[in-house]
């Protein structure tokens, strides 16, 4: 696969080298640049949201740093999590004083170093944990835990965001986030691959006529691989599937983020759309704010996700409260 | 050689950084079987640093140890490479303060790296990783006090191991979901640890 990059080994660096000169905004930070954080800093009294994860899905992780959204977030190479010294940096970097929320999703490289990074600054700072576990083809329900963090943890982002900057305690901001992720569902949909710079190959092999239902954000193995079907029957199988597991305490309101992973055009995106919310439509639910677009990607991957985030009424004031970061503004 | 010390743990790193050029791309084919497939590029990243870190002078091999730990977690932060570095820190504190260990320590020692790893990590014996391999190398290195006889001991071990895996179901991580599909598939990290062996065992 061609990509635009010098030398792989520089990739991550130039990209944020990049990524922070077009939006000032944002500053690297951390000791091997390795954060990236509001350019305000940690505001005093606030409980502090830091993030993390491999680079290879802008505009998540580091795109959501922002007023209502992250304070900071460590980044690690392209499909790793981020290492220790950088989780650390960016629990400091986050710290007002009032403690700090770790918000990442539940893959075992991240959880392991964001678990050291908070037991070696435990004297310091008060850190509690949220795992994005939105991913419903990565576990069976029963062990709804053990499933991985994909696009659906930007609800937990905006959500737990918007409650920090009501100067909400730490408990509370955790609690929110742990709601968020709760009514958060995520299935994806995968076209072809995407290739790891400096990789020979691409992460997997897929047919020209193959589609694979519930692949993972890395191209982890999904559901079943059969030949592509219509677009309307694929968006009524991902939106059965993610009804089939709606919180049995759901309201009759939803907000739906149709993502792309990086390869796959607005318009086909819009295809999707327009039949998911009509059958969202159909089964009662009401739609609010819905997110169309390139929220969290996977390189050059195409396909797409589907994601429901079941509101209640704290949910849904949080989800509209002002926010803004290079990708996503509301208010 | 009944003893090692810093001089032989620089020509580990040395010689598994050089047979990390042949293993990188099998390494990753493996990983993408049952995972995201960088594997052996990630190895290769975190074992190259290891070779490329600057023991000091004056480090004992606790010291020594410590750096390539640190090297480690710098190079990556996924969860093989983060539990490698939980490894060598392991090592690190068993080693403190002196200038060589006896071989037979090292049996013990690789027993408690597999034992923080399993705390750290979260997984078990029996799950199909690199911590059943460890496990394996850990007991057949029991008792054995020479160089020579030890690395050919840990490379049949690894290797036995890796056969005897090959057969059962992956446990663990994303895998787990299509356990029955990963039954005559090699782990990427057991098969990591066992290469890696056989080219200590070989140089």
């Amino acid at each position: 696969m061609k990509k635009l990059m010098n030398a792989p080994a520089d990739f991550v660096d130039q990209a944020l080298d990049g990524l922070t000169l077009a939006n000032p905004s944002l500053v690297r930070d951390g000791e091997n640049g390795r954060v990236i954080r509001r350019a305000e800093g940690a505001r005093k009294g606030k409980v502090g949201i830091a993030s993390g994860g491999g680079s290879g899905h802008l505009p998540l992780f580091t795109g959501y740093v922002g007023k209502g959204l992250l304070d900071t977030c460590s980044i690690g190479n392209v499909f790793e999590g981020p290492n220790v010294g950088s989780c650390m940096d960016a629990i400091k970097l986050a710290h007002g004083g009032r403690g700090v929320l770790r918000l990442y999703g539940n893959y075992g490289g991240d959880r392991m170093n964001f678990d050291m990074a908070g037991e070696m600054l435990e004297d310091e700072i008060r850190t509690t944990t949220v795992l994005g576990t939105d991913d419903i083809a990565s576990a069976a329900p029963e062990e709804s835990q053990k499933r991985r963090g994909v696009a659906g943890i930007i609800y937990a982002y905006k959500i737990a965001g918007a409650k920090a900057e009501t100067d909400a305690d730490l408990d509370e901001v955790t609690e929110i986030a742990a709601r968020a992720v709760s009514a958060t569902r995520t299935i994806g949909v995968s076209l072809a691959p995407c290739q790891v710079p400096g990789s020979a190959k691409p992460t997997f092999t897929i047919g020209d006529d193959e589609i694979e239902m519930g692949m993972g954000i890395h191209g982890e193995p999904g559901i079943w691989r059969n030949k592509l079907k219509p677009a309307d029957e694929i968006a009524d199988e991902m939106l059965d599937r993610l009804l089939a597991e709606a919180p049995k305490n759901a309201g009759s309101e939803v907000s739906i983020l149709v993502n792309g992973l990086g390869a796959t055009p607005l318009e086909e995106l819009f295809i999707l759309y327009r039949r998911a919310a009509e059958k969202l439509g159909k089964s009662g639910l009401r739609i609010v704010q819905p997110l169309v677009g390139n929220y969290v990607t996977s390189m050059e991957m195409a396909g797409a996700s589907i994601s429901l985030c079941f509101l209640d009424d704290e949910l849904k004031t949080l989800l509209a409260a002002p926010a803004y970061c290079p990708f996503w503004r509301v208010g | 050689m009944s003893d090692f010390g810093i001089n032989e743990v620089k020509w580990a790193a040395t010689v598994s950084a050089r047979a990390m050029v042949g293993l990188e791309q099998e390494l990753n084919d493996a990983d993408a079987k049952l995972g995201d497939g960088d594997t052996g590029g990630m190895l290769a990243r975190v074992i190259g640093a290891l070779d490329g870190a600057t023991i000091a002078a004056d480090a004992d091999l606790g010291a020594a140890f410590s750096t390539y730990a640190r090297a480690a977690a710098t190079a990556t932060g996924s969860s093989l490479g983060t539990l490698f570095a939980t490894a060598l820190m392991t090592f690190a504190k068993e080693t403190k303060g002196r200038s060589s260990a006896p071989i037979t320590e090292l049996g013990p020692m690789l027993g408690k790296a597999r034992d923080t790893m399993m705390a750290r990590g979260g997984a078990k014996l029996g799950d199909k990783t690199v911590l059943d391999g460890l496990d394996a190398v850990a007991a057949a290195l029991e008792g054995i006090s020479g160089g020579s006889d030890a690395r050919n001991k840990a490379a049949a071990a690894a290797l036995v191991a890796l056969d005897e895996y090959r057969g059962k179901p992956n446990k663990i991580g994303r895998a787990r979901m299509f356990a029955d599909a990963t039954i005559g598939m090699d782990d990427p990290g057991m098969l990591a640890f066992a290469k890696l062996c056989g080219a200590l065992a070989q140089d």
